[in-house]
């Protein structure tokens, strides 16, 4: 097929010699780094959070099911390699390599203040307000204090105490509203950019879904805040399970197993 | 009673390396006026709002029917097209300066070269020449005229890309016309031929990936092309000729 050799770059180059550069055709490995990127913020990070979410929900419950929830989550299989290579790791690098694209990017809403663009922006924003967030809440949450995992009866009396400062309040009010906005425009940038919804139609009305489950997860995610600061369970017990000192459900005894076994057979 | 005038301020710049400044205009209003029709009453009598003898504005244009893709320029804050843009629809002082992520040649001329060498990057074009006369190409069904001729509306002026807030010097992004062009291309029965190709240069560094889609290329495109759907559908072919390539390999 003919396609003539091209000439020289530096002849075809542009005579002023600067600018933008033209694109590094089948060059680098940034296409698979943005693509993990767009992934990992549906899964397994959209997921996490969603299931974070639904968590969080029964502590409207009370102390005790919230107590139960988090002791169901620590005695999953492999729980703590689930957690480093499900959630730090992704979120780590959705946090890290999203802080890289937002610095790279040039708003310019102020000239062209359309809607996309304002979303363009502000996905931007809520992904530096969630960075810094989830930074604290990790750091404060389960890697200083009182360790859940091995006192899961603690879990409501330290997040009350985390609340019970205002400011502490006000930054969860927030963040949890710019982390649901990010996560549901997240999911309707992902349909658009990996080709599932091409037509403006289509994206519309996955727009309205989109915006939808945006609002469903921050009333869920507020209304948790607010059994954690109501009148409700005010002044919870520092543990509700206190004779909960390891995560292992107790091991059969020997015979029993066999019996077991046995009847089964 | 004075004559009816305009009032102008244009940013102007002698050369690529040379400092750029505002310069006033008062120019007398004709109907129907567009601002290449007031930047040529500047060059008929080259005198700016203080009475000082200067140079006319140099910029590119061609058509004056928006048709040619020369002159798109930033007029009041907004990328577009200075022949289209009506001086009675115009607020003012109608504030003109050049594309703002181009270089300079000279005033409101710019260099737009990276669009051809992006175009040329993803060979978009169909490949038919030859030594011999290879017949009639393939029919083209309605339809598949109906989804193309849009997309061939293209005119090449680079508003897409001026808007764009992804196509910048970090990103070094490919732009939404380029994107559209291999939309274009891969659907032509014959241009499909290079679609593997042209799908393989658009996963480099400064591809589709790097659209954050701010859509503001299609609200900014004077010939309304689709090029959110453009860089939708691109994308999907893109990722899908990356992992096939992938799992061959």
């Amino acid at each position: 097929m003919a396609t003539a050799a091209r000439p020289d770059a530096s002849q075809t180059s542009s005579p002023v010699g600067r600018g933008v550069e033209p694109l590094r055709a089948g060059k680098g490995n940034s296409f698979l780094l943005r693509k993990l990127h767009s992934l990992s913020g549906i899964v397994p990070i959209g997921a996490f959070l969603i299931e974070h979410l639904l968590s969080n929900f029964e502590a409207l419950k009370g102390p005790l099911a919230y107590a139960e929830q988090v002791k169901f989550l620590n005695s999953l299989p492999l729980v703590r390699v689930l957690e480093v290579c499900l959630i730090f790791i992704p979120l780590a690098y959705h946090a890290l390599y999203g802080v890289y694209i937002a610095l790279r990017g040039k708003a310019n809403v102020i000239y062209y203040p359309w809607s996309g663009n304002w979303m363009y922006m502000m996905q931007r924003w809520t992904g530096y307000i969630a960075f810094v967030y989830i930074l604290q809440h990790v750091i404060r949450q389960r890697f200083m204090g009182v360790s859940l995992p091995e006192h899961p009866g603690a879990a409501f009396h330290k997040v009350q105490m985390e609340l019970s400062n205002p400011w502490m309040l006000a930054v969860y009010v927030i963040a949890m509203i710019a982390v649901c906005w990010h996560f549901s425009y997240g999911i309707w940038l992902f349909a658009a950019k990996w080709g599932i919804t091409p037509g403006a139609n289509a994206r519309r009305r996955f727009g309205y879904v989109c915006a939808l489950l945006g609002v469903v997860l921050a009333i869920m995610g507020l209304a948790s805040i607010y059994a954690f600061v109501g009148p409700e369970y005010r002044n919870a017990p520092a543990d509700v399970m206190p004779a909960q000192t390891h995560l292992t459900a107790p091991a059969w005894h020997g015979t029993e197993f066999l019996r077991a076994r046995k009847l089964r057979v | 009673m004075a004559e009816k005038t305009i009032q102008i301020e244009i940013k102007r710049q002698s050369g690529p390396d040379a400092p750029s400044t505002w310069e006033k205009f008062e120019v007398p209003w004709k109907p129907g006026m567009n601002v290449i029709s007031a930047m040529m009453e500047i060059a008929a009598n080259p005198v700016n709002a203080e009475g000082q003898q200067t140079t006319p504005i140099a910029y590119d244009s061609n058509c004056l029917e928006e048709i040619c893709g020369s002159c798109a320029m930033v007029i009041n804050g907004k990328a577009r097209m200075a022949c289209s843009a009506l001086v009675d629809k115009l607020e003012q002082p109608i504030r003109i300066q050049p594309l703002t992520k181009f270089p300079v040649v000279r005033d409101l001329a710019v260099d737009r070269s990276v669009l051809f060498e992006n175009l040329k990057a993803v060979k978009a074009w169909v490949p038919v020449d030859g030594t011999y006369d290879l017949g009639s190409g393939p029919r083209v069904f309605p339809q598949q005229q109906e989804m193309a001729y849009p997309l061939s509306n293209c005119i090449s002026c680079c508003c897409c890309m001026e808007v764009c807030p992804q196509f910048n010097e970090s990103t070094g992004f490919v732009g939404a016309a380029t994107i559209a062009q291999v939309k274009l291309f891969n659907s032509h029965p014959s241009g499909k031929v290079l679609k593997e190709e042209r799908l393989r240069a658009l996963a480099g560094d400064g591809g589709v990936q790097e659209c954050g889609f701010a859509q503001n290329c299609v609200q900014a495109c004077p010939k309304q092309l689709p090029l959110t759907e453009a860089i939708s559908d691109v994308t999907r072919d893109v990722t899908l000729q990356v992992v096939k390539d992938f799992l061959r390999a």
